[in-house]
């Protein structure tokens, strides 16, 4: 089995909510609450949830873009929520990000060349400018644009040329390990594919580890090799792909893997329509925070709070059902 | 279906003319809605499906927008040639709306309740108390609990779901007879996403009325729809009921649309991928406008553009190699090259 590049142990991002004249702190929202994941060498970990659920929060939180409240986060054997800032940017070369929105993402007075080339005179690179334009241009061709973009401003460009763009500036650095943050969401979805099929050609050329993070099961499940499910600031199941497809154990994954409408007209599923909406994370429901939609609950689930135990191989899933049985 | 037809548009154009030159946003788009059924309309960004449903309502803005030909017949009348005082009886009566974002359609500063009431006064023209009765009962039938609370909150305080439920409440409050709904899930959550197309479907029957379904996702076309309209450029390229169009699409962008998306249940190594992107609309291509990103196009594809015509009883597509794509599906091979590193 392949080595841990990434683990996640304990982690937890609390935001201060402040009011009043002395903006006194008068609660937590509890975005991410104790997340323990690893994500081994060259493979793609999914993080799949519903919005609020705190995914995004923790793909930021990891690359100390927030700061933690608590926890670890060791990225090749150091905990880097340790390390000062000078540490902290060198060790940003490994580990990059790619983001939802291409419109917002990319600096619209810079040209492409500049964009792309940034983190190569950041992290010194180049030796000149000629050696860094190379570079760009090479990494430019790898994701499917031409050297003749590279004096252009991103206005110019389609929205999938755009996140082109923003997956040639985090391949810059030649990074070990990207967190790509919902990055074909805002595409159509013939596009989309474009892009997927991009971000699995580049795994494979440069021996990528992705944290692919969406809220789109099935792009998630095509992706990746193993997905963990998040709700409320909680992982609730981690598992490979194809177990947590086949055999989901908590309630909230089943009744999420029911509720995508599948291009099949014929297929009539049962479907387990959850009632209600997703609870504030400000104030989460006590015990079990599923517990007020979850069609399976009982007298414990709002009492305790279930363990995030393992259920047979790397099968984890938090769900007091699961212990009862 | 030889219901006849509830709405039925006829070669509708709808241009704007911007600074830059004509965008034919609409060009040329036939389709019938059937009393009680679900017509879906499907497509990418930019391919005119919410112009089309702005055009029936008559909600297009002028300038710089236009119907400049084409004709809307809604029972008996062709709802291009009404002034806007008949316009006005007809839209929030017979035609509702609701659209993606709940939050931009609804008025922060009045309670949900109000404006629910100002739509049955203005259009059913009963007394305040009797209008108010009459929408904490949609509220109820549209499942937003304790409705007699509900009623006197304002937008802010429910959840999108909320809201869009809200937002239906309104728009059937008037029982109209057709529904129209742009995107009416794309902003909410899957789970809640679940909830209101469910919601949808039962109150379709209760209430007998016919949903025009603007949608990009192919899953909720396929959930909802018994008929289906392909939009591209501006042009419906395939229309039939929606069995037909997953067992057997007829048109290329079709085609590539249904393989383009991951399926839960099927694992592929890779996706089939449409190169390019949808070209912009102030200079479509000659002839076929799908074209460029065509792995079939040739000749004549470049030089005339095809009719929508039969391919089969009910069974419509607008492209001149549309046998061609019969053969290769069923050689089981695939059109679109493996679409990777180059675009």
């Amino acid at each position: 089995m392949a080595e841990n590049l990434l683990e996640v142990k304990n982690l937890k991002k609390y935001f201060p909510v402040k009011a009043g004249v002395f903006k006194r702190t008068v609660a937590h929202v509890k975005a991410v609450d104790d997340i323990s994941f690893a994500v081994k060498q060259g493979e793609t970990l999914g993080l799949v949830g519903e919005s609020g659920c705190g995914k995004s929060t923790t793909g930021r939180t990891i690359l100390r873009l927030l700061e933690a409240t608590e926890g670890e986060v060791v990225f090749e054997g150091k905990n880097i929520m340790e390390l000062d800032k000078n540490e902290m940017r060198a060790i940003r070369r490994d580990m990059q990000i790619i983001f939802q929105d291409p419109y917002a993402s990319l600096n619209p007075r810079m040209t492409v060349a500049d964009i792309v080339g940034e983190p190569i005179d950041i992290h010194k690179l180049a030796k000149n400018k000629k050696e860094r334009n190379q570079k760009v241009e090479e990494i430019l061709e790898n994701v499917g644009l031409g050297a003749e973009y590279m004096n252009r401003y991103p206005h110019e460009f389609s929205g999938g040329q755009r996140q082109r763009i923003g997956v040639a500036r985090a391949l810059a650095v030649d990074p070990k390990l990207i967190i790509a943050d919902e990055p074909v969401s805002a595409l159509d979805v013939s596009v989309q594919a474009q892009v997927v099929n991009l971000l699995q050609d580049l795994q494979q050329e440069y021996g990528l580890t992705y944290l692919f993070i969406a809220h789109d099961l099935s792009v998630v499940k095509h992706i990746s090799d193993r997905v963990a499910v998040m709700y409320l600031g909680k992982i609730v199941e981690l598992t490979d792909k194809k177990e947590l497809y086949d055999n989901p154990l908590h309630p909230y994954t089943q009744s999420l893997l029911s509720a995508i409408p599948e291009a099949d007209p014929k297929k009539k599923k049962d479907r387990i329509v959850l009632e209600g909406d997703v609870p504030s994370p400000v104030d989460p429901p006590s015990g079990c925070r599923f517990h007020p939609r979850c069609p399976k609950a009982f007298d414990l689930c709002p009492v305790k709070e279930p363990e995030f135990k393992e259920y047979g191989d790397g099968h984890f899933a938090a769900c007091h059902l699961l212990e009862k049985e | 279906m030889s219901k006849e037809a509830l709405v039925e548009v006829k070669n509708l154009q709808t241009y704007f003319y911007t600074e830059e030159g004509v965008v034919k946003a609409v060009d040329g788009v036939d389709y019938e809605i059937y009393p009680g059924e679900t017509l879906g309309i499907v497509g990418e960004s930019g391919c005119g499906k919410s112009v089309t449903s702005l055009s029936i309502m008559r909600l297009v803005e002028s300038p710089p927008g236009k119907i400049e030909g084409g004709v809307i017949n809604f029972q008996g009348k062709d709802l291009t040639k009404l002034s806007e005082k008949e316009m006005r009886k007809i839209r929030g009566n017979d035609i509702s709306m609701i659209f993606q974002e709940p939050m931009t359609s609804l008025n922060p500063v009045y309670t949900v309740g109000d404006q629910i009431i100002e739509a049955i006064m203005l259009h059913k023209g009963v007394k305040r108390k009797e209008a108010r009765q009459q929408a904490i009962e949609m509220l109820q039938k549209v499942g937003i609990p304790l409705p007699e609370q509900r009623v006197d909150e304002y937008p802010h305080q429910l959840s999108g779901g909320m809201r869009q439920r809200v937002m239906i409440a309104m728009a059937l409050s008037c029982d109209p007879q057709l529904l129209i709904a742009d995107e009416p899930t794309t902003a909410l959550d899957v789970t809640i996403q679940a909830q209101i197309l469910e919601l949808m479907n039962s109150l379709k029957e209760s209430y007998g009325m016919a949903i025009m379904m603007i949608t990009h996702d192919l899953g909720v076309i396929a959930e909802v729809s018994d008929r289906v309209a392909v939009m591209y450029a501006g042009k419906v390229v395939e229309y039939t009921d929606v069995d037909s169009l997953f067992e057997d699409p007829k048109h290329p962008y079709t085609w590539g649309l249904m393989n383009s998306i991951p399926k839960l249940d099927k694992d592929v190594e890779r996706l089939e991928a449409i190169p390019g992107s949808v070209p912009s609309p102030l200079n479509f291509p000659e002839g076929c406008k799908f074209n460029t990103r065509c792995p079939l196009a040739e000749g004549k594809c470049f030089t005339d553009e095809p009719e929508l015509i039969d391919a089969e009883a009910g069974h419509k597509v607008r492209c001149w190699r549309y046998k061609d794509l019969e053969d290769i599906k069923a050689r089981g091979e695939r059109i679109y090259a493996d679409q990777g590193v180059k675009e």
